[in-house]
C-alpha cells in the first residue's frame, strides 16, 4: 500500500481543487467565453462552453479531480443545471478554506461553521423567493406576445456573447433567414457590460430607450439590444403586481413593509430563466405552450392541472443550417435513409399500422440477460442443403410477420438489419432504428401499440394505428451529406415535442443542445416547484451580507444551532468555536464575494475583477449599514422601478425581462460544493491500492509511505 | 516434450520479526493511519487506484482494512483478525486496531519476556472485562428499552463518529430517528422463543437530500418506467405471488465442456421457450396475480403474464430474495417444472411509488418484520458511508438486546479504566494475579504499559491539538485547547467530559492525562442524578455498543499477544 500525506504544508487537495476550478470561471453568467480543448496527440479538437463538457474534456485522474467530476456529473444529472456555480464555489471555497488553515483555524471548527453558515443562509435566501402560479391561466394573453417576439428571439445571435451587430441586421430583414455569426463572436471576449444594480441596463435594454437615458448609451447601440436578452439583473418592473408580503419580510425588518410579487405569466417565466439565451429558452417556452395545448385538447384533461413532462420533450440538430431554422414542433422527429423516401411518401397517404421493437431487430440480437450458449452445433442430417443463409430466412419470416398483421412502420430502439430494411422498403413498409426509448413509449401510448422486445412476440394487440409519417422538410431544402433525411412521426393530440436545433457552426451543435436542455430543466425545476428565486445574483448577494452580519453576532452559550457538525459538545472545540467563527464565516462569505465579482467581470461592465470587487463592497456596506439586507436588495428593485417609471417607456415595460434562479439545483449545487471541499478538507492522506501502488514504488516518488 | 524442472527455492526464516526496523517502521504507518480516522473529528483517506476511476472517502476501519494490501505477516495476522470482529460486530473496529498496536509497541519497550508479558495481558483483560461486565461497573448505563433516550445516544454516537458521511445535526437527528424506528420494526411482536429478528433493507437513492430518506414497510423493488405505466390501476385485494430464484429467461444452462450437436431444424431455443410458456400457462391456471424473478424473465414469457393481467418484475437481486420469501410467505421456486401450489405466496398490498428519480413497485405485508430504508446522500462517497455506518448502527442496537447496557464513550470508559487498573495494581494487586506469578515490579511495568495503551487510544479522539485532561474524582476525559497550562483556568474552559455525563459545575479537580500522575480511587459508581439530569437536558450523550468494545478489547489483546509471541517468519519463496 502506498499512502501520501495530504496536508504537510498546504493542503495539495484543496490546492488542487482550486485549480481546477480557475478552468471554468469564465462560464459563470450569462455572458461566457467558449473554449477550444485541443488534444496535443492526435490534433483534435472540442469546442466547449460548458462546466460538464469542460470537465468531461479534463484529465481528471487524480482523487480530487475524479470528486469533483463526481460531484458536478451528480449536479448535472439531477437538475442539468448548476453546475458552472458548482464549480466556481468550490474552487472560491478551497481558497477560503486554505485561507483559514493558514490562520490556524482547527479543520473541525471550520466544517462545523462553514456547514453552519451555508445552512443559515439557505434558509435566509428563501425571503427572495416568488411563488409562480397559474402559469397556465394566462396562455391567452401570452399568444400576442409570443407572436411579437418570436420572430426576434430566433434572430439571437447563438453565443452569449452580445453579439448586436447581426443581431440587429437581421431584424431588418427576416426572411432573409441567413444569420451570420461573425467569426470574432466566436472566440471574441464579450465587452458588453451589465450593471449591479443599475436600473440604466435595463433601461437601455428596451427598444424604446428613453431620451434622456439614450446619452448613457454608447455608440453601438446593437450591442445594447442584446444586453437585455441577458441581464441578469436585479430589476423588477413597474407592472408586477404587489400581492404578497411574506411573512418573512415582515419579521425581519418590522418597520419597512416590502411587497413582492408573483410570476403568473410563461413569458416572463421563461424570458427570466433564460440567463442571456433568449432564442434556446423561446424554443422551450414553445414548447412548452404545445404540450399544454395538446394536453388541453384531450377529452377531460382540462380538469387536470397542467404538467411539464420534460421526458416527452425531444432534439433534433441540424448541423450547418442558419440559426434561424430551429423551431419546436409537435411529434418526434428521426432520420431515415434517403432511399426510403419513396416509401414515406407512399405511407403519407395510407392508414399506418405500426409495431414498436425494443432491442434490436437483428437476427441475432437477444434479450438482455440471455446467455448464448458458444458449444451447440447444428448439424444436418440430410443432404438437402438449403439455398437462402439463415439471415435470409429470418427476414423472410419477419415479413411474412408484418404482411400478416398488414404491419407498413416498425419503429426499433436499437439497430436494424440492413438487409431487412432494404426487403421492407421493397414491400412498401418502413423500419426506422434508433428510435429513442423514450418517444417509443410516448407512441405506445399514443397509438395503443404494445411494445415488444421479438417480432415473433407481435400479435394483433400489440399493432398500433393513428400515426402519421411525414417527411420533415426544413425550410431551406437542405439535404444531408449523409444521405439521410428527416420524418415527422405524430399522432393526434400527442404530447411528444422536438425541439428542432440549428447552428451554422457543427462545431457548435453540442452546445446550443446543452444549453437548450438547460433551458428547458430550468423551466422544468421552475413549474415543478412552483417558485423561483429572484435572480441576477440577488440570493448571493444576501448570503454575502447575510454571513457578515453573521459573522458580527456575538455566539450565545448553549446555542446549538451554531454548532453545525460538532455533535459534541464536551470537545474543546465547542469552547472556542466563538473565536474563530468570525474569521471562519466571512472566509466562506469571501467565497460569494468572488464569485459576485468574476460574474460582473465575466458581463465585462468593468475592467478588472478588483474594480467589480469595490463595488461589490461598497453595496455589501450599503447592506449591512441597512441592517436588512433583503430589505436593502429588494429597495434596490424598487428604485429601479421608479426609474422605469419616471421614463416615458411604460408601454413597453412588460417587455423587460425579470431575471429569475431556479431554487432546489441553486441550493443544491451551493450545497454540493461545500460538501467536496470539506471533504477533501478533512481527508489528510491518500491511499493508492491496487495496481497502481506498485507503479508508485517503481516510480519511487516522494512523499509516500509503503506498508 | 521437453519439461523444465527447477530447483525449488530454500524458505526464508527470520528470527524475532518484530525487532526488524522494517515491520517498526510499516507497523507505525499502520497505526498512523488507523489513529487519524479514529473519532468524530478524525481525518479521512481517499482510497483510489491511482489511475483513475473511482474515489473512496471513509475512516471507517472495515473499508480501510479490506482496501489495504498489506504484505507483511505480522500485519496481516493483525488487519485479519480485526476483519473477523468487525463482520461480527460491525462496530469498534478502529477502537481494535488501535488498541493493539499501542498494546505491541507499549509492552516493547518494557523488554521483559514474551512469556510474562502474555500472562499479565492475559489477567489485565480478565479484570478489565470482569469489571465491564459487573454491577458495580462506573462507565456503563443500563439501556431502557421503555424510553428511546439511550438507544437514540447510542446511534447517534455511532453516525457522528464517522465524519465522511457529511451529516449536519439536523440531519443526524433524522437518519437517527429513522434507524431506531427500523430497529423496532424488526422486533417480532410475539416474543416467543426463540427470537427471531426480521430484516430490514437499505435501498440505495444517490443524489437526493438526506433528509428525504425515509423508512417504509415491506419491500421496494425498484422497476422501469414502462413497467409502472402497464400497472393496472386501482388493485388492491391480497395477490398470490410466486418467486423464482432462476433464471426465466429462457437460455439453457450450461452443457460443460465440448459441444453440443443439434440437428438442423431444432431449436433449442424455441424448445426453452415453450418450456417457459408451460409454466406460464400453470401460473395463469394457479391464479397467480404477481411473478417475482430474481434474475432474467424472457420478454416473451412476460408478454404472456401481461394478457394474463399477472403483474412480472424481474432482475429482482439475490439480496432481496430472503426479504421477499419474509414478506409474502412464497418459497424460492428454482426449477421450471410444475409449481407446487404450497411455494405461492401471498401479500396484502401494494402500491407504485416514486422517490426521486427512481420509480418503485411497494409491497405492504400483512405482518412480516420487514421494512426498507430509503437512504439518500449527496453524493456516491458519501452515500457508501452512510450506509455502512446505518448498518453499524442497527448491528449495535440489535446487540443491545443480548446485552442491554452500554459503555461511556468520548474516551471516558478507556481513561477510567486505566485510572481503575492502576489503582487495583496499588492498591489491591491481588485481585489481578496470584502473587506467585510474577513480581510486583513486573506487574506495574506491564500494567502501565497497558494503561498507557488505553490512555493513548483516547488520546488519539484529539486531533486538532488539544490536550487531554482527566478528572481526579471519576477518572473521565476532559479535552482542552492546548497551550500555556494554567490549571487556574482549567474550570472555565471546560465544559463537559468526553461522555458527557459530568460537567465543570461539580468541583473536580484535573490533571493532563499523558503526565505521570499518582493513582487515585475513581468513584465506581455512577451518581444517578447525573444521568437523570444529562438524559433530560439538550446534551446527548456518547455512548458504545458494550458487545462490541468488550470483543474489541479481547481481541485487542489477543492479537497482541499473538504478535508478540511470534519467534520465526518462515517464508516460502516458490
Amino acid at each position: 500500500m502506498a499512502c501520501r500525506v495530504m496536508n504537510k504544508r498546504r493542503h495539495i487537495g484543496l490546492q488542487q481543487l482550486s485549480s481546477f476550478a480557475q478552468t471554468g470561471r469564465t462560464f459563470l453568467g450569462p455572458v461566457k467565453s467558449s473554449k477550444f480543448i485541443i488534444d496535443e496527440e492526435c490534433h483534435q479538437s472540442v469546442f466547449i462552453s460548458s462546466t460538464v463538457r469542460l470537465l468531461e474534456s479534463l484529465d481528471m485522474t487524480s482523487a480530487v479531480g475524479q470528486l469533483l467530476n463526481e460531484a458536478v456529473q451528480a449536479q448535472n444529472s439531477t437538475y442539468r443545471t448548476g453546475a458552472t456555480t458548482l464549480l466556481f464555489l468550490a474552487g472560491a471555497w478551497s481558497s477560503a478554506v486554505e485561507e483559514c488553515l493558514h490562520l490556524g483555524v482547527p479543520i473541525s471548527i471550520i466544517v462545523s461553521v462553514m456547514s453552519e453558515g451555508l445552512n443559515s443562509c439557505c434558509e435566509e435566501v428563501l425571503s427572495l423567493q416568488v411563488p409562480v402560479h397559474d402559469i397556465f391561466d394566462h396562455m391567452d394573453s401570452m399568444e400576442a406576445v409570443s407572436e411579437f417576439e418570436t420572430v426576434s428571439v430566433s434572430l439571437c445571435p447563438f453565443l452569449q456573447d452580445p453579439s448586436g451587430a447581426s443581431s440587429i441586421q437581421e431584424k431588418h430583414n427576416l426572411k432573409d433567414m441567413a444569420p451570420h455569426l461573425s467569426p470574432h463572436n466566436l472566440c471574441g471576449r464579450p465587452v458588453k457590460s451589465l450593471e449591479f444594480f443599475k436600473p440604466q441596463a435595463n433601461i437601455e435594454a428596451t427598444e424604446n430607450t428613453s431620451q434622456a437615458l439614450k446619452t448613457s448609451l454608447r455608440a453601438d447601440t446593437c450591442f445594447r439590444k442584446s444586453v437585455l436578452i441577458h441581464s441578469r439583473h436585479l430589476n423588477r418592473t413597474a407592472t408586477s403586481q404587489w400581492l404578497q408580503k411574506p411573512d418573512r419580510f415582515l419579521e425581519l425588518c418590522g418597520d419597512t413593509t416590502f411587497q413582492t410579487y408573483r410570476c403568473h405569466d410563461l413569458v416572463e417565466l421563461a424570458t427570466g430563466l433564460s440567463h442571456g439565451d433568449a432564442s434556446s429558452m423561446k424554443l422551450v417556452e414553445e414548447a412548452v405552450r404545445l404540450q399544454h395545448q395538446s394536453a388541453c385538447m384531450q377529452p377531460g384533461n382540462c380538469v387536470v392541472p397542467f404538467v411539464f413532462d420534460i421526458s416527452r420533450l425531444f432534439t433534433f440538430c441540424l448541423p450547418g443550417l442558419p440559426e434561424a431554422l430551429s423551431c419546436v414542433c409537435p411529434g418526434y422527429i428521426t432520420l431515415v435513409s434517403t432511399s426510403s423516401a419513396a416509401v414515406v411518401q407512399e405511407l403519407q397517404s395510407q392508414p399506418i399500422r405500426v409495431i414498436l421493437i425494443q432491442g434490436d431487430l437483428t437476427k441475432s440480437y437477444r434479450h438482455l440477460g440471455f446467455n448464448k450458449s458458444t458449444n451447440i452445433k447444428t448439424v444436418l442430417d440430410s443432404m438437402d442443403l438449403q439455398e437462402d443463409s439463415s439471415e435470409e430466412v429470418w427476414a423472410k419470416h419477419v415479413l411474412q410477420l408484418l404482411f400478416q398483421f398488414s404491419v407498413n412502420l416498425v419503429l426499433v430502439e436499437g439497430d436494424v438489419s440492413e438487409h431487412l430494411a432494404e426487403k421492407c422498403r421493397h414491400s412498401n413498409r418502413l423500419v426506422v432504428g434508433s428510435v429513442n426509448g423514450r418517444a417509443i413509449q410516448a407512441l405506445a401510448e399514443a397509438t395503443g401499440a404494445v411494445q415488444v422486445a421479438y417480432i415473433t412476440q407481435v400479435n394483433e394487440d400489440c399493432v398500433g394505428s393513428g400515426i402519421s409519417v411525414t417527411l420533415w422538410k426544413n425550410p431551406l431544402d437542405a439535404v444531408d451529406r449523409s444521405n439521410r433525411m428527416a420524418v415527422l412521426l405524430k399522432t393526434e393530440g400527442i404530447n411528444v415535442i422536438t425541439a428542432v436545433l440549428a447552428s451554422p457552426v457543427s462545431a457548435q451543435m453540442q452546445t446550443k443542445e446543452d444549453r437548450f436542455w438547460t433551458c428547458a430543466y430550468r423551466v422544468y425545476h421552475a413549474l415543478k416547484e412552483e417558485k423561483v428565486f429572484l435572480g441576477g445574483s440577488a440570493v448571493e448577494f444576501l448570503c454575502l451580507s447575510h454571513l457578515h452580519i453573521l459573522a458580527e453576532q456575538p455566539l450565545h452559550k448553549g446555542d446549538h444551532a451554531c454548532l453545525g457538525w460538532l455533535h459534541d459538545t464536551s470537545s474543546w472545540l465547542a469552547s472556542s468555536l466563538a473565536v474563530y467563527r468570525p474569521t471562519v464565516l466571512k472566509c466562506l462569505a469571501s467565497g460569494w464575494h468572488k464569485y459576485l465579482s468574476v460574474l460582473l467581470y465575466n458581463t465585462a461592465t468593468y475592467s478588472s475583477e478588483l474594480e467589480a470587487s469595490t463595488f461589490i463592497q461598497q453595496h455589501l456596506q450599503n447592506a449591512i449599514d441597512s441592517g436588512c439586507p433583503s430589505s436593502y436588495i429588494l429597495k434596490e428593485y424598487n428604485k429601479l422601478n421608479s426609474g422605469i417609471f419616471n421614463s416615458d417607456i411604460s408601454n413597453t415595460v412588460e417587455h423587460i425581462p425579470r431575471v429569475y434562479d431556479v431554487l432546489t439545483p441553486k441550493i443544491e449545487a451551493w450545497r454540493r460544493a461545500l460538501d467536496l471541499v470539506l471533504l477533501v478538507l478533512q481527508t489528510d492522506s491518500e491511499i493508492i491500492t491496487g495496481s497502481g501502488h506498485a507503479q508508485i514504488k517503481s516510480q519511487k516518488l516522494e512523499g509516500f509511505l509503503f506498508l | 516434450m521437453m519439461s523444465c524442472f527447477e530447483a525449488q527455492k530454500p524458505s526464508l526464516c527470520h528470527s524475532d520479526p518484530l525487532t526488524a526496523e522494517k515491520v517498526r517502521a510499516t507497523l507505525a504507518v499502520l497505526k498512523g493511519i488507523l489513529t487519524s480516522c479514529y473519532g468524530p473529528y478524525g481525518r479521512l483517506k481517499q482510497l483510489h487506484s491511482g489511475t483513475g476511476g473511482s474515489v473512496c472517502t471513509t475512516s471507517q476501519s472495515t473499508v480501510l482494512l479490506r482496501n489495504l494490501p498489506v504484505t507483511h505477516p505480522i500485519l496481516k495476522i493483525l488487519t485479519a483478525s480485526v476483519q473477523n470482529h468487525v463482520s461480527c460486530f460491525s462496530d469498534c473496529g478502529l477502537f481494535t486496531a488501535i488498541l493493539c498496536c499501542n498494546l505491541i509497541e507499549n509492552v516493547q519497550k518494557t523488554e521483559l519476556t514474551a512469556a510474562t508479558t502474555i500472562k499479565l495481558n492475559k489477567h489485565l483483560l480478565n479484570f478489565c472485562t470482569s469489571y465491564l461486565r459487573s454491577e458495580g461497573c462506573a462507565c456503563r448505563i443500563p439501556v431502557d428499552f421503555s424510553s428511546t433516550q439511550t438507544l437514540l445516544c447510542l446511534v447517534r454516537s455511532i453516525l457522528t463518529s464517522k465524519p465522511a458521511c457529511m451529516l449536519t445535526r439536523k440531519e443526524v437527528d433524522h437518519i437517527s430517528a429513522l434507524i431506531l424506528r427500523a430497529f423496532l420494526f424488526i422486533i417480532p411482536e410475539n416474543t416467543e422463543d426463540p427470537l427471531i429478528l426480521g430484516k430490514s433493507i437499505i435501498v440505495p437513492l444517490k443524489g437526493e437530500r438526506v433528509i428525504d430518506s425515509a423508512l417504509l414497510p415491506g419491500v421496494l423493488l425498484e422497476m422501469s418506467v414502462q413497467l409502472m405505466r402497464m400497472l393496472p390501476v386501482g388493485k388492491s385485494s391480497a395477490l398470490k405471488v410466486a418467486l423464482f430464484s432462476t433464471s426465466l429467461s429462457g437460455d439453457f444452462s450450461d452443457p460443460g465442456e465440448g459441444n453440443l450437436v443439434v440437428s438442423y431444424g431444432v431449436s433449442l431455443e424455441k424448445a426453452a421457450l415453450d418450456q417457459l410458456l408451460d409454466l406460464g400457462r400453470q401460473l395463469v391456471s394457479d391464479h397467480v396475480d404477481l411473478v417475482l424473478c430474481q434474475k432474467v424473465m424472457h420478454p416473451s414469457l412476460k408478454q404472456f403474464l401481461g394478457t394474463h393481467h399477472i403483474m412480472a418484475i424481474d432482475r429482482v437481486g439475490v439480496m432481496l430474495m430472503e426479504p421477499l420469501s419474509k414478506v409474502t410467505g412464497a418459497q424460492p421456486i428454482g426449477s421450471l417444472g410444475p409449481v407446487s401450489p404450497s411455494s405461492y405466496g401471498s401479500v396484502k398490498d401494494w402500491c407504485s411509488a416514486k422517490f426521486g428519480y427512481k420509480h418503485f413497485f411497494h409491497l405492504i405485508p400483512k405482518e412480516a418484520t420487514v421494512c426498507s430504508l430509503l437512504l439518500c446522500n449527496r453524493n456516491d462517497t458519501a452515500w457508501d458511508e452512510l450506509k455502512l455506518t446505518c448498518e453499524t448502527a442497527l448491528h449495535a442496537l440489535q446487540l443491545t438486546i443480548k446485552e442491554p447496557w452500554v459503555l461511556l464513550g468520548g474516551g471516558c470508559t478507556e481513561t477510567h479504566l486505566a485510572a481503575y487498573i492502576r489503582h487495583m495494581i496499588h492498591k489491591e494487586p491481588g485481585s489481578i494475579v496470584q502473587d506467585d506469578e510474577c513480581t510486583q515490579a513486573e506487574l506495574e511495568l506491564i500494567a502501565d504499559a497497558f494503561c498507557r495503551a488505553l490512555e493513548s487510544l483516547a488520546g488519539s479522539l484529539e486531533h486538532d491539538g488539544g490536550e487531554i485532561l482527566t478528572d481526579m474524582k471519576h477518572g473521565h476525559f476532559w479535552s482542552v485547547q492546548a497551550g500555556p497550562p494554567s490549571v487556574v483556568n482549567w474550570p472555565d474552559l471546560l465544559s463537559r467530559c468526553g461522555c458527557g455525563v459530568f460537567s465543570n459545575q461539580e468541583g473536580l479537580s484535573w490533571s493532563v492525562l499523558r503526565s505521570t500522575h499518582h493513582p487515585f480511587a475513581p468513584e465506581i459508581h455512577l451518581p444517578h442524578e447525573a444521568l437523570g439530569i444529562s438524559q433530560q437536558s439538550a446534551h446527548s450523550l456518547t455512548v458504545d455498543c458494550l458487545t462490541a468494545k468488550l470483543s474489541g478489547l479481547k481481541v485487542a489483546v489477543e492479537t497482541a499477544n499473538l504478535i508478540l509471541d511470534l519467534a520465526y517468519v518462515i517464508e516460502d519463496k516458490n
